[in-house]
């Protein structure tokens, strides 16, 4: 996927957000200017698809302008019915946006999907028949050859020659120009041809004329267009072409050579032009060097630099761009080969440029070269390099604490081996600290999950014909990312049972005294290191008496038990599995999914999930969640058949001691480690399992390990893998079993138990 | 009203001057054909309004409040300065 590509991605799904918060609120409050705000975000967004040709995802989106331009003239009022298709519209985007990324296209069906919708949109707007919206194919735009330019674009380039030269920072590149002239009829359409040329990027030029002379104004008719407007674009004819792929009929198309266009002013002399081109050939040479493997990153990051602070120097900004995002490329996909060709193409663009670039006799310097835009203060990472940072900051740990053990072990004098240990010290420390920062990185605000509620609430909500307003607080606490995603489908579940369960009908408001619309809150606060969410809501709380009779139904619990507990441990019994509290399954929550699940689902990412409820006021979960996950690196070994996870921390190293190096010391094997005595320990042994016969010939392989100033060797039948894991405490059962620090749930769902090595070691 | 007269004669756009105000203001300038047009509360201007102001040859007062308009169109067109 292109830079450009993956820019649309990310650009599409916050602008898909966008439209639907708009969307959602548009519902609520139906202002002038949220009508403007849902009408931009769409706009953007189709602009957006078109940039990347995706015609099915522009035709669509264009019938959802047009709906939403209806609603924003006011002659279509915003009824939930066009909200609810423009939501659809969105839906059908993300999915489009989804297929995009993971296949660099969209599904063969997106054609007929996106005229259905289309359809669908525009079957609210007045007046308009289904066959108005047929819409044109988008490849009969005509083809401006390489032949003499056309009378009227010469005309516009020697009439707007000084605002252009004056327009072109970079000097003339690429420029195309268009002449659009819209029928008569094209404001029935909907069309508003001065709206689409304002479309057009790093416009140069632009002139309007009337196509007949005007008539006199009492004969005037206002709705027939006799207009035509032409412009000049520094874009390219693909993304023009994109822009004006509804009226491919009414438009033409020029690519401009760039010696047609006007010399542009620089601030630099050509000497230095020509300083910049050899740069820039210097970096080119350096990267054919063929068969280099070896420093290849290097080479190629600092090519990159240079040729893109040579363009910025010479104030080739845009190629300063698009060259250091080639370098990205190629450091990316460790290939020179991207960088390369776009120097290349750089110097093939520069030196046509350059031949038409004389300044101007006075040197003066031009006033109007447009400086950089602001940079933005936030990064885009991918989430793979964020990972990746995050494991090797993870291996620090580890490797820091082999060293410490290793520092222990060296025998040196006193002066020596305290400045190991401050040197030792001072590694820990940035270790720790580089550690801490690294998983702050992946620490993201609550807002992103928060976000996607409103649309739930909405729809569930509409569904259930209910009314519910929904309340967010405390959106910018921040949780890291695994947690966020984890916490996503138990929240879903949780708010979907506030306004299924929770929230009554509109009449048993009423009957109970209470307003319509009932109120659903999701509040996030941080305390410490624990992340508090409360979803509340306004209902009809849940009974302890009904509770009590299902719990008797469903054989949860026995009548006996049942009398024992208080409300409200019988409240809490909702989290039992098998224990659903509505009397009928319906599809919005009764998925077969049960509070059970998401008791689970909290307690699988170290978290706690309580209840308080009060029969006719409502009810509110609390989830007490952590901030970080605790992930944690182990050893897979095994031992009498059976796998058992060690905490990396805990090990020091691992040996293959052949037998004449094992002696035995009072019945306990032994070797000498670096003038160490190491007790052997047979794991198999340890845990009561079948001990193979060994053959006493055979080195045995065991792992040293180092806890709490002991060491220790557990021999081992085999080293299996080296995994991170999150690790969960002992439950149920085991909860009191000893020697285990906990289980983790391996990826072909097998249960390993992890070691407390400092526990079981004898 | 996007499209209304003030109290001494002068034509205002105001806001987003959208298709339909293409006919109100055209009876307004074919009633006063010499009318003051004021164009700097316009916020966004359709085409067919444009249209209108074209055809009629009026030089409304400047800058139009569309920004696209007033950088794009504003020099080709006849207009006078503001409160000039």
């Amino acid at each position: 996927m292109s830079a450009l590509e993956e820019q649309f991605v990310t650009e599409a799904r916050e602008l898909i957000r966008q439209a639907t918060d708009h969307l959602i609120a548009l519902e609520r409050d139906g202002t002038p200017e949220r009508v403007d705000s849902v009408f931009r975000a769409f706009h953007t967004l189709k602009g957006s698809a078109g940039v990347v040709e995706l015609p099915a995802m522009s035709i669509m989106l264009h019938a959802a302008e047009d709906l939403l331009d209806s609603v924003r003239h006011g002659s279509l009022g915003a009824s939930a019915e066009i909200v609810d298709a423009a939501l659809g519209c969105l839906d059908q985007v993300t999915r489009w946006v989804d297929d995009f990324e993971a296949a660099g296209a969209l599904p063969s069906r997106a054609g007929e999907d996106g005229r259905a919708m289309a359809e669908r949109l525009r079957s609210f707007l007045p007046g308009r028949t289904s066959e108005q919206s047929v819409l044109p194919a988008p490849n009969l735009l005509k083809e401006g050859g390489r032949g003499p330019l056309p009378e009227w674009v010469s005309r516009l380039i020697a009439a707007e020659r000084d605002a252009m030269t004056s327009r072109m920072p970079d000097g003339p590149m690429v420029a195309t120009a268009v002449s659009y002239e819209p029928l008569a009829g094209c404001f029935y359409n909907g069309d508003d041809p001065l709206q689409l040329m304002q479309q057009l990027p790093d416009l140069l030029a632009f002139h309007i004329e009337p196509r007949e002379p005007f008539v006199p104004l009492a004969e005037i008719d206002p709705y027939a267009c006799n207009l035509r407007l032409r412009a000049i674009s520094a874009a390219n004819r693909d993304e023009i072409a994109s822009i004006f792929r509804l009226v491919p009929d009414q438009i033409q198309i020029i690519s401009i050579p760039p010696e047609a266009l006007p010399a542009a002013e620089k601030l630099i002399a050509p000497g230095d032009q020509s300083l910049v081109r050899k740069v820039i050939e210097a970096q080119c040479e350096l990267l054919r060097v063929p068969g280099r493997t070896d420093g290849l990153t290097g080479c190629v990051g600092a090519a990159a630099r240079v040729a893109e602070n040579a363009l910025r120097h010479g104030r080739h900004l845009h190629l300063a761009d698009t060259v250091g995002r080639a370098g990205a490329l190629a450091l990316a996909q460790h290939d020179a080969g991207p960088l390369l060709s776009a120097l290349e193409r750089t110097l093939a663009a520069f030196a046509s440029s350059l031949s038409t670039m004389v300044p101007d006799g006075d040197g003066r310097p031009s006033t109007t070269v447009t400086s950089e835009r602001p940079t933005d203060r936030v990064l885009r990472v991918s989430e793979a390099k964020i990972e990746a940072l995050v494991n090797l900051a993870g291996e620090l740990v580890v490797a820091r604490n082999a060293l410490s053990y290793s520092t222990r072990q060296v025998d040196l004098g006193r002066e020596v081996a305290r400045s190991i240990q401050r040197d030792r010290d001072a590694i820990d420390r940035l270790v720790t600290e580089l550690h801490g920062t690294v998983l702050q990185l992946r620490m993201v605000p609550v807002a992103q999950l928060f976000g996607s509620f409103p649309r739930l609430v909405r729809d569930v909500a509409r569904q259930l014909h209910k009314k519910v307003a929904l309340v967010t607080h405390g959106e910018t606490a921040e949780v890291d990312k695994t947690i966020m995603d984890r916490l996503f489908e138990p929240m879903v579940h949780l708010v979907r049972n506030a306004v299924d369960h929770g929230v009554e009908d509109p009449e048993q408001r009423r009957a109970a005294g209470k307003s319509e619309a009932a109120t659903i809150s999701i509040a996030a606060t941080r305390s410490g290191d624990r992340l508090l969410v409360e979803v509340t809501d306004d209902g009809r709380g849940i009974d302890p008496a009904v509770v009590r009779r299902m719990a008797s139904e469903k054989l949860i619990l026995s009548p006996d038990e049942l009398t024992a507990l208080t409300d409200e441990e019988v409240v809490d019994l909702v989290f039992a599995a098998g224990f659903s509290t509505a009397s009928s399954v319906s599809d919005i929550s009764g998925r077969g999914i049960g509070m059970d699940v998401v008791r689970t689902a909290i307690e699988q990412i170290g978290g706690r999930v309580s209840l308080e409820s009060k029969v006719g006021i409502g009810t509110t979960v609390r989830l007490d969640l952590p901030t970080t996950i605790a992930m944690s690196r182990i050893m897979v070994v095994e031992a009498g058949g059976q796998s058992f996870g060690i905490a990396m921390d805990s090990v020091s190293e691992t040996v293959r001691v052949t037998p004449e190096r094992v002696s035995t010391f009072k019945n306990n094997d032994g070797f000498v480690l670096r003038d160490r005595i190491v007790p052997i320990i047979s794991l198999a042994e340890l845990m009561k399992l079948p001990v193979h016969k060994r053959d006493t010939a055979q080195s045995r392989l065991l792992v040293v390990m180092e806890t709490a100033g002991r060491s220790a060797a557990f021999e081992i039948d085999a080293i299996r893998d080296r995994l991170d894991v999150v690790l969960k405490p002992m439950q149920g059962l085991l909860a009191g079993a000893r020697g285990y620090a906990g289980t983790t749930l391996l990826g072909n769902g097998q249960v390993l138990l992890v070691l407390d090595v400092k526990e079981i070691l004898p | 009203m996007t499209v209304r007269r003030s109290d001494t004669g002068t034509v205002i756009l105001d806001g987003v001057c959208a298709v339909e105000d293409a006919e109100p203001l055209l009876q307004m300038l074919q009633a006063t054909p010499a009318a003051v047009v004021d164009w700097t509360q316009c916020r966004q201007l359709h085409t067919a309004v444009l249209q209108v102001i074209m055809a009629s040859g009026v030089a409304p007062i400047g800058p139009c409040g569309d920004v696209w308009v007033k950088q794009w169109l504003a020099p080709e067109l006849p207009q006078k300065e503001a409160g000039g």
